[in-house]
C-alpha cells in the first residue's frame, strides 16, 4: 500500500492501480471515457485529468488514468487548472458529437452526456459544420455502429483484443477521418458483442435488440444473477413500467463475472417475458383442467399426496433457489422420496470466459444439499415405476420434455408446480410459480458462490414463491396425518 | 246547456288558468332573477326557454323518491298534498272576470261566488300552514323541523294581519262576498287602495309573510336551513310543495287585485266587456306576481325575530287601529 | 373601550319603505341591463397564443411528426399523463414515437412538456374543451394529438419570443 493526498486527505492506494482507481475509491469523482476497470488504460481521451504534486515539483496536470500511484503524491482532483483542461478536451469531443441525445438510446446513462451537461458550456463555438459519417452502420447481429457519436476512446477495440481476445475492431484511417471499423466490413462475432454496448461511454455503439426500445431512466433496475449458466453472473433486470423485462445488463463483480456477460445470456428475455403463464392454481375436473382457489387445490393434493405416498418421485427444476430446494426437500422427506434435479446436459456455448456451458445456474447449490442429477431419461423412467410424482419449479415440465411426459401412463397422480401452462394426460393438480425474476433467493454457481436473486418484476396474481406453495401443502400434509 | 257541464267548464278553464300561471310562474322567476342579476335565464329549452316549465316537470316524474330512514311514512307522503291542495282550492271564489254571455249561456266567472266567500278563502288559506308544519316534522330531519315550526309561526301570526285588514274592507264593503266587493268598487268608482292606504299596504306584506316568499321566507331560508320543510323532499313531492307556493301566490295575487284595486274593473269604463274584464283582472294579478319576484331578488331576508316583532308589535296594531277607525267612519257616515 | 355614538335614525329611515323603493328602483333598472353571461357553445371562449390550451404533437410540412420520441416530455410531466413508446424510422431522424398517449384527464395544461421538448414537437394549443363519454376515450393517441404546424403557428412563435427575453434577461446577469 503507498500513502498518498487525495483532494487533501491521506489515503491508501494500490501501486498496481492507476490513480484514477485511488480517487475513485476514495470519493473523488473523476470523470473517464476511454478508461475501464477491466481494460488496460491508454489515456486517449484525456478527460481523466488531474492536478498532482510531487516533491518539490511545482503541481502539474496528468491524466489520472496513465499516471502510477507514487508514495507522497499530493493529488487535486478538484483543481481549477485540472477543470480548465478538462473542459478544454470535452470541448473538443464534443466538437464532432451529434447533439442527437433525443434520438440517442444511450442518453441518460452516458457519460458524455453526463459531464457536458456539469462542465459543458452550452453553447458550440465552432464555426464549422460537424463531421458527416454513417449514422447507422451494423456490426453483425448484435451491435449497430454510429460513426458520427464516437469519440475515439478505443474502449470496444481494446475490449475484443483482452477480454474474449477475439481482436476484430479497430481505429482506421487518421486524423479527424478516424473511425471504428471492422476488418473488410466483416460483421462482428462471438458471444460477448452486447458488452461492447456497455462500455461505450456514448451511444456509438447501441444493441439492436434495445434499440429504441425504452428510455432508460423509465427503466426500474433491479440486482439479480443471471439464469443462463451454472457462471451465474451478476446482472440488474430492467424493466419497463413495472411489467416488461426490456434488458440485462451485467453488474461489477470481481469474484464471479468482472464486469462482463455473454449475448446469450443478455438476450436471455423470452424466459423473463413469458407469453402465458400458468394460473395460481389449475385442478384436473370433469372438463380438463380448470381454475381453481389455491387453498382448495392444496387440500386436494394434500390428500392425493397422502394416499399415494408409497412410492413417489420428488423432481425440481434445475433453476430452483437454495430456499426453494429446502422446502422441497422436507417435502421430500415427508414422502419418503429422495429429491433429485432434472439436469440437462452441457451445450456447446461453453468458452474459457464466463459461460461455462452447463445450463443449470444452482448444480452446486442443489447436489450440496443432497439432490441426485437426473438425465430426463432417467426422470421419465422414474415416473414410470412411481405411483405419485411432484415436479417443482420453473421449466421443470420443459427439461423433462413435454413429449415424455404426455407419454407417462394416466395412473401416475402428478404434481407440477412450473411458471408456463402444461397439459399433459397425467396431469392432475398444476401449481403457478415465479419466474427466476419474479422471485428471491440464493444460487450457488459453479466456484461455490453464493448469489442472491432479487424480484425484479411482481409474479401473476395469486402466485406465491414455490417455497410458500410447498410449506402449505406440507402443513396440511402433516395435519392430516395428525388426524389420521 | 245545464248549469253542470257549465260550471265543470267553468272549473276546468279556471284551474288551467292556475296551474299554468304556476308552471310559468317558476320561469318567471328564474327570468327575473337572471334579468336583476345580468344574466340571461333558462334559454336553452324552446324559443326563450318557454318549455323550460315541461323539462323541469319531466325532471321531477323521473327523479327518485328518497324518503330519509326514520320519516313518519303517513305524514311525509301527506304533507305535500296538505301544501299544494288547499291553495289550489281557494281560487274557487275568486271572481276571474264579470258575467259571461255566450249565446244563451251567462254566468260569472269565477268557480262559485259564495256569500262568505271571504271566510271561505281565509279558513282554507289558514289550512296550508299544515302542509309545511307536517313536512317539516314527518322529515325526522332538524332543518325541516326548524323550518316547519317557523312556517307555523309565521304564517298564524300574519294571518291575524291578514284578516284584520281584509276586515276593513269589508266593512267599507258591507260584504264577505269578493264579487260584491268588485261592483261595491266599480259603484263607488274609487278603488279600495285610494280608501285604505294602510290596510292596502298592510295586506301587501302580509301575504308575503303568509306565502312564506321573501324577504320572509324563513320556512325555506336556504343559507341557514338548506331548504327547511322541504330539505328531504325530492322529485314529484318536492314539486308539489313548490306547486302550492306558487300557487298560493297567485291567489293572493288575485285576492289583492279583488279587494283593493277594483278586482275585474277598469276605471272609467262603465260594464265592459267580458274579456276586457277577464284581461283587467290579469294584468293587475300579473302585476302583483311581478311584485313577488321583484321583492325577492331586491330584499335580503329579515331575521326571524325581526319578523315576528314587525307581525305583533307593529302590524297588528295598526290594523287594528285601522279598522277600528274605518268601523268608526263607516257608522258614522252609515 | 369605545363608545361609539350611533346616528338617530329619521322617521322615513325607521319605516324603511323609502328604502325599499329605492332598492327596488335600482333592481327595476337592471332588468333591463346588458347580459354578460357568454352563451358558451355558441360564443367560445376567446383564446389567444399565451392560451395554455390542451398539449398536441406539431406536424411539419412534410407531413411527417416532429417528435422523436426522445421521452423528455414524460419525464418532464408532474401528472404523469404522457406515454411514450418509439420505434425506428427510415428517415434521417432515427426515431419517432409509435404510441403518445396523454391522459387528458390526468394533464393540468401546466406546460412543461412544451418546455421541455428539445424538438419543438409538443405545443400548447388553444383547444380546451374535454368531454366524453369513457374515461378511455379521454387518453389521447397520436392520431387525435397531430396537429399541422400552421395550425400551432401563433403558439410556436410566441413560446420562441419568450425564450428570446429569457435569453436576454440572463446574458446580462
Amino acid at each position: 500500500m503507498t500513502k498518498i493526498t487525495i483532494n487533501g486527505r491521506e489515503v491508501d492506494a494500490d501501486p498496481a492501480q492507476p490513480l484514477i482507481r485511488a480517487c475513485h475509491d476514495h470519493g473523488a469523482d473523476v470523470p473517464m471515457y476511454c478508461y475501464h476497470p477491466g481494460l488496460s488504460p491508454v489515456g486517449s481521451c484525456r478527460i481523466c485529468q488531474v492536478e498532482v504534486q510531487q516533491g518539490d515539483m511545482p503541481p502539474r496536470v496528468v491524466v489520472a488514468c496513465r499516471t502510477p500511484v507514487v508514495e507522497g503524491m499530493v493529488v487535486d482532483t478538484e483543481a481549477e487548472r485540472a477543470h480548465e483542461t478538462r473542459r478544454e478536451c470535452l470541448e473538443f469531443l464534443l466538437k464532432n458529437h451529434p447533439l442527437d441525445c433525443p434520438i440517442c438510446d444511450k442518453a441518460g446513462e452516458c457519460d458524455l452526456q453526463d459531464y457536458a451537461f456539469a462542465e459543458g458550456q452550452g453553447k458550440g463555438r465552432s464555426a464549422e459544420p460537424r463531421r458527416k459519417l454513417e449514422k447507422r452502420k451494423s456490426l453483425g447481429d448484435v451491435i449497430v455502429l454510429d460513426q458520427e457519436r464516437c469519440i475515439l476512446c478505443s474502449r470496444c477495440t481494446r475490449f475484443m483484443e483482452e477480454v474474449p481476445r477475439t481482436p476484430q475492431l479497430t481505429v482506421s484511417d487518421l486524423g479527424s477521418r478516424s473511425v471504428i471499423e471492422t476488418f473488410m466490413d466483416r460483421p462482428l462475432t462471438g458471444n460477448y458483442q452486447g458488452n461492447l454496448a456497455d462500455i461505450c461511454p456514448v451511444g456509438a455503439l447501441t444493441l439492436k435488440e434495445f434499440r429504441f426500445q425504452a428510455r432508460v431512466w423509465n427503466l426500474r433496475k433491479t440486482p439479480s444473477t443471471c439464469a443462463e449458466c451454472s457462471r451465474g453472473c451478476a446482472i440488474t433486470v430492467e424493466t419497463l413500467r413495472g411489467g416488461e423485462v426490456k434488458r440485462f445488463r451485467p453488474r461489477p463483480d470481481l469474484e464471479v463475472n468482472q464486469y462482463w456477460m455473454c449475448d446469450t445470456g443478455r438476450f436471455a428475455l423470452d424466459r423473463a417475458n413469458l407469453p402465458a403463464r400458468l394460473p395460481a392454481a389449475t385442478l384436473r375436473g370433469q372438463s380438463g383442467l380448470e381454475e381453481a382457489d389455491v387453498e382448495d387445490a392444496v387440500d386436494v393434493l394434500a390428500d392425493m399426496v397422502g394416499a399415494h405416498r408409497a412410492s413417489a418421485v420428488v423432481l425440481v427444476s434445475p433453476f430452483a433457489t437454495q430456499e426453494e430446494a429446502a422446502a422441497v426437500q422436507r417435502l421430500a422427506a415427508e414422502l419418503g422420496a429422495a429429491p433429485a434435479f432434472v439436469s440437462p446436459p452441457p451445450n456447446d456455448l461453453k468458452d474459457d470466459v464466463l459461460h461455462t456451458g452447463d445450463p443449470c445456474p444452482n448444480r452446486r447449490g442443489l447436489t450440496g444439499l443432497g439432490f441426485e442429477a437426473l438425465t430426463a431419461e432417467d426422470a421419465l423412467a422414474r415416473l414410470a415405476d412411481a405411483e405419485l410424482a411432484v415436479l417443482a419449479g420453473e421449466r421443470v415440465v420443459e427439461l423433462v420434455g413435454a413429449e415424455g411426459l404426455a407419454a407417462v401412463r394416466a395412473s401416475l397422480r402428478l404434481v407440477v408446480l412450473d411458471a408456463v401452462p402444461v397439459d399433459v394426460p397425467a396431469l392432475d393438480v398444476a401449481l403457478g410459480v415465479p419466474t427466476h425474476v419474479e422471485k428471491s433467493g440464493t444460487w450457488v454457481n459453479v466456484d461455490g458462490v453464493r448469489r442472491r436473486l432479487s424480484l425484479a418484476v411482481p409474479p401473476p396474481v395469486g402466485v406465491a414463491p414455490l417455497e410458500q406453495t410447498v410449506e402449505r401443502m406440507l402443513a396440511r400434509l402433516q395435519a392430516a396425518e395428525v388426524r389420521g | 246547456m245545464p248549469d253542470v257541464l257549465v260550471w265543470l267548464m267553468k272549473a276546468g278553464a279556471i284551474f288551467g288558468i292556475l296551474l299554468g300561471t304556476a308552471a310559468y310562474l317558476t320561469l318567471a322567476e328564474r327570468k327575473v332573477s337572471a334579468w336583476i342579476q345580468y344574466r340571461y335565464g333558462p334559454n336553452r329549452v324552446g324559443p326563450w326557454g318557454l318549455f323550460q316549465p315541461f323539462a323541469d316537470l319531466i325532471k321531477f316524474i323521473f327523479k327518485e323518491e328518497v324518503a330519509p330512514a326514520g320519516a313518519n311514512p303517513l305524514m311525509f307522503r301527506l304533507a305535500p298534498f296538505l301544501s299544494a291542495i288547499p291553495a289550489m282550492l281557494t281560487v274557487a271564489v275568486i271572481p276571474f272576470g264579470p258575467e259571461v254571455r255566450i249565446g244563451e249561456v251567462a254566468t260569472n266567472l269565477s268557480i262559485v261566488d259564495l256569500d262568505v266567500g271571504a271566510l271561505y278563502l281565509l279558513a282554507f288559506s289558514g289550512l296550508a300552514v299544515y302542509g309545511p308544519i307536517l313536512g317539516g316534522w314527518a322529515s325526522n330531519s332538524k332543518y325541516s323541523l326548524l323550518g316547519g315550526l317557523r312556517a307555523s309561526a309565521q304564517m298564524v301570526s300574519y294571518e291575524l294581519t291578514l284578516i284584520l285588514c281584509l276586515l276593513a274592507v269589508v266593512t267599507l264593503s258591507g260584504t264577505l262576498d269578493l264579487r260584491e266587493i268588485v261592483t261595491s268598487q266599480a259603484e263607488r268608482g274609487v278603488w279600495n287602495v285610494f280608501v285604505q292606504p294602510v290596510a292596502f299596504v298592510l295586506f301587501v306584506v302580509a301575504t308575503f309573510a303568509e306565502t312564506n316568499r321573501h324577504p320572509f321566507d324563513f320556512a325555506e331560508c336556504e343559507p341557514e336551513l338548506v331548504g327547511g320543510f322541504h330539505t328531504e323532499y325530492s322529485a314529484m313531492r318536492f314539486a308539489l310543495f313548490f306547486l302550492g307556493e306558487y300557487c298560493a301566490m297567485i291567489v293572493m295575487a288575485g285576492l289583492t287585485t279583488t279587494l283593493f284595486l277594483g278586482g275585474f274593473g277598469i276605471p272609467f269604463v262603465e260594464d265592459p266587456h267580458w274579456v276586457l274584464g277577464f284581461l283587467a283582472f290579469m294584468t293587475k294579478t300579473a302585476m302583483f306576481l311581478f311584485l313577488f319576484l321583484w321583492v325577492r331578488w331586491t330584499l335580503p331576508r329579515f331575521r326571524f325575530d325581526q319578523l315576528m316583532g314587525l307581525g305583533w308589535k307593529v302590524f297588528l296594531p295598526v290594523a287594528l287601529v285601522n279598522l277600528f277607525l274605518t268601523g268608526a267612519v263607516v257608522s258614522l257616515l252609515g | 373601550m369605545v363608545v361609539v355614538e350611533r346616528k338617530e335614525l329619521t322617521l322615513a329611515e325607521r319605516l324603511y319603505l323609502p328604502e325599499i323603493f329605492r332598492g327596488m328602483a335600482i333592481t327595476f333598472r337592471k332588468l333591463f341591463a346588458k347580459r354578460v353571461t357568454r352563451q358558451y357553445p355558441e360564443e367560445p371562449l376567446p383564446t389567444t397564443e399565451v392560451t395554455r390550451g390542451q398539449p398536441r404533437l406539431v406536424v411539419n410540412d412534410d407531413g411527417n411528426i416532429a417528435c422523436v420520441s426522445c421521452g423528455l416530455c414524460e419525464a418532464a410531466c408532474p401528472a404523469y399523463a404522457i406515454t411514450i413508446d418509439g420505434h425506428e424510422t427510415d428517415r434521417t431522424i432515427e426515431r419517432e414515437p409509435e404510441r403518445f398517449d396523454i391522459d387528458m384527464l390526468r394533464c393540468i395544461l401546466c406546460g412543461f412538456c412544451e418546455e421541455a421538448c428539445p424538438k419543438d414537437a409538443i405545443f400548447m394549443s388553444d383547444e380546451l374543451e374535454l368531454a366524453d363519454y369513457t374515461r378511455q376515450a379521454l387518453v389521447y393517441n397520436i392520431e387525435r394529438l397531430k396537429r399541422p404546424k400552421s395550425a400551432l403557428q401563433a403558439r410556436i412563435d410566441y413560446v420562441y419570443r419568450l425564450n428570446d427575453r429569457w435569453q436576454s434577461s440572463s446574458s446580462t446577469s
